[in-house]
């Protein structure tokens, strides 16, 4: 048999469609085949790829509003009133971004402290990358001033997504280290330097997100249910500010706003795949 | 998650009533719009993620999620096996959107690679930063979906994006598993031809 031949059936060794007798065949044949084993390697790496793909779509609260519209067109299923869906929209509306007030607060700080940073940064010279959004409103209230950086702004070392990103990825961040030199040296404008804090948290993101993704299946489908739409508040901020930055690309507030709320993001989604 | 993640909702119900997805399906099924609103919550992410990945277009993707949706409160008595809400929501998503495929005109949807910038990336220029490299694998990714025809295309987001097996794959599209499998295998090697050249770079980086 041909490698061409072991091809789809290592593929569904990796998918795990095999039963148990066509895997011990195919492992038998990928330990002595250079050539498969390459092909698996390959496979996996493809399957990292993917996994990191992030989309330009998001659930809005208003298409559930219009999916709620057209069903109340429709013939009543139950003898739900008018009155007491009312109630439930209202509520649920209310309700949900219990999130929101401490959200707003902890973007108005963020928002502010890293502006402030930037606004520094473009007095003093020396560029400090402004990793250091802060992940959770405990941090960014800190008042203490880091002697070595502008209020709001760590270090980047301290950046939360660095340890996520490693955690992660393992070796993946010998890569943006290694090019830290050449950064400094292109000497990078702030707006770039809080797009490349961005392309971080996206990438956080695409990887708690396949963690919780893993989990979702053992969770609670009312937590579950309830972290979904927090995660749609969430996400909602996000396509609002992205809005703004699309419609403002210098304005370093909008930009800002757009990484306190992948911040959020972050935490919330951290939260789930490890609590 | 946080006391405040899970709680601010305002029904009295406790997670003892509605503590699984066979009871959420109950009360749905008899006109409780807040059971339906959590199956909303629950599912729509994974259903627009694959709309998306279908049709390639944001705007088109949220109307098909939207419609997908309300098919399913309409037709939810008509659901058999409850344990299967997800598999027999992904099977509206995917009618859903091959009537929209169906009625556009299908050279709308095929973008090309740009050639350009994969001729780039293999002809061994400076090294791309990681970051802009991510934003444009996913820009790769999205056309090369677009330029699978739509048996694969769906077979392969099912499967690679969507984690289904086989047998769900099959209940999904109504493809036997030898031709899901075939499918998958092309669809397959045709993703990996876009990607490669990013593959390559991402290593090196």
């Amino acid at each position: 048999m041909k490698c061409e031949s072991w091809m789809p059936l290592i593929e569904q060794r990796a998918d795990g469609e095999l039963d148990e007798r066509a895997a011990w065949q195919v492992d038998q044949h990928l330990a002595a085949c250079r050539s498969c084993a390459a092909f698996l390697e390959r496979l996996r790496a493809e399957q990292a790829v993917y996994a990191r793909y992030e989309r330009d779509v998001e659930v809005t609260p208003a298409i559930w509003a219009a999916v709620e519209a057209k069903i109340r067109e429709e013939p009543a299923q139950g003898a739900v009133s008018a009155l007491a869906r009312l109630r439930q929209w209202l509520s649920a509306t209310v309700g949900a971004p219990r999130l929101s007030p401490a959200m707003a607060a902890v973007l108005v700080i963020i928002a502010v402290g890293v502006t402030l940073g930037v606004i520094s940064l473009k007095n003093s010279g020396p560029a400090v990358p402004p990793n250091g959004v802060a992940s959770n409103g405990s941090e960014s209230n800190t008042p203490a001033t880091p002697p070595s950086g502008p209020p709001g702004v760590k270090p980047p070392s301290s950046n939360p997504l660095d340890d996520v990103t490693a955690a992660s990825k393992g070796s993946g961040t010998a890569g943006p280290r290694g090019r830290a030199g050449s950064r400094a040296s292109r000497n990078p404008t702030p707006a770039q330097l809080v797009r490349e804090a961005e392309q971080k948290y996206l990438t956080a993101i695409a990887i708690l997100s396949r963690d919780v993704r893993h989990r979702r299946s053992n969770m609670d489908p009312i937590v579950l249910a309830r972290f979904d739409s927090a995660l749609g508040d969430i996400d909602r901020v996000i396509a609002e500010t992205r809005r703004a930055v699309r419609q403002n690309p210098g304005d370093p507030i909008a930009l800002h706003y757009l990484l306190a709320a992948y911040s959020k993001k972050v935490d919330a989604l951290r939260e789930m795949a490890t609590d | 998650m946080t006391a405040t993640g899970v709680a601010g909702r305002p029904s009295g119900r406790a997670g003892a009533v509605m503590n699984t997805s066979q009871e959420v399906i109950r009360r749905a099924r008899s006109g409780d719009e807040e059971a339906f609103r959590l199956i909303f919550e629950r599912y729509s992410r994974p259903i627009i993620s694959f709309i998306y990945d279908m049709v390639g277009r944001r705007e088109l993707a949220e109307d098909l999620t939207q419609e997908t949706f309300v098919r399913a409160h309409r037709n939810l008595g008509g659901l058999r096996d409850e344990t299967k809400l997800s598999t027999w929501l992904f099977g509206i998503a995917k009618n859903v959107t091959r009537e929209s495929l169906r009625s556009r005109v299908r050279e709308d949807l095929k973008v090309a690679i740009d050639d350009d910038r994969v001729r780039g990336l293999s002809d061994g220029g400076l090294p791309p930063d990681r970051e802009l490299l991510n934003r444009e694998l996913n820009g790769v990714i999205r056309d090369a979906l677009q330029n699978l025809d739509d048996d694969k295309r769906a077979v392969f987001t099912l499967k690679i994006f969507q984690q289904r097996s086989y047998e769900e794959i099959a209940e999904i599209t109504g493809s036997s598993i030898p031709k899901l499998k075939t499918d998958l295998h092309r669809a397959r090697a045709e993703m990996r031809r876009r990607i490669e050249p990013y593959l390559r770079v991402n290593h090196e980086v």
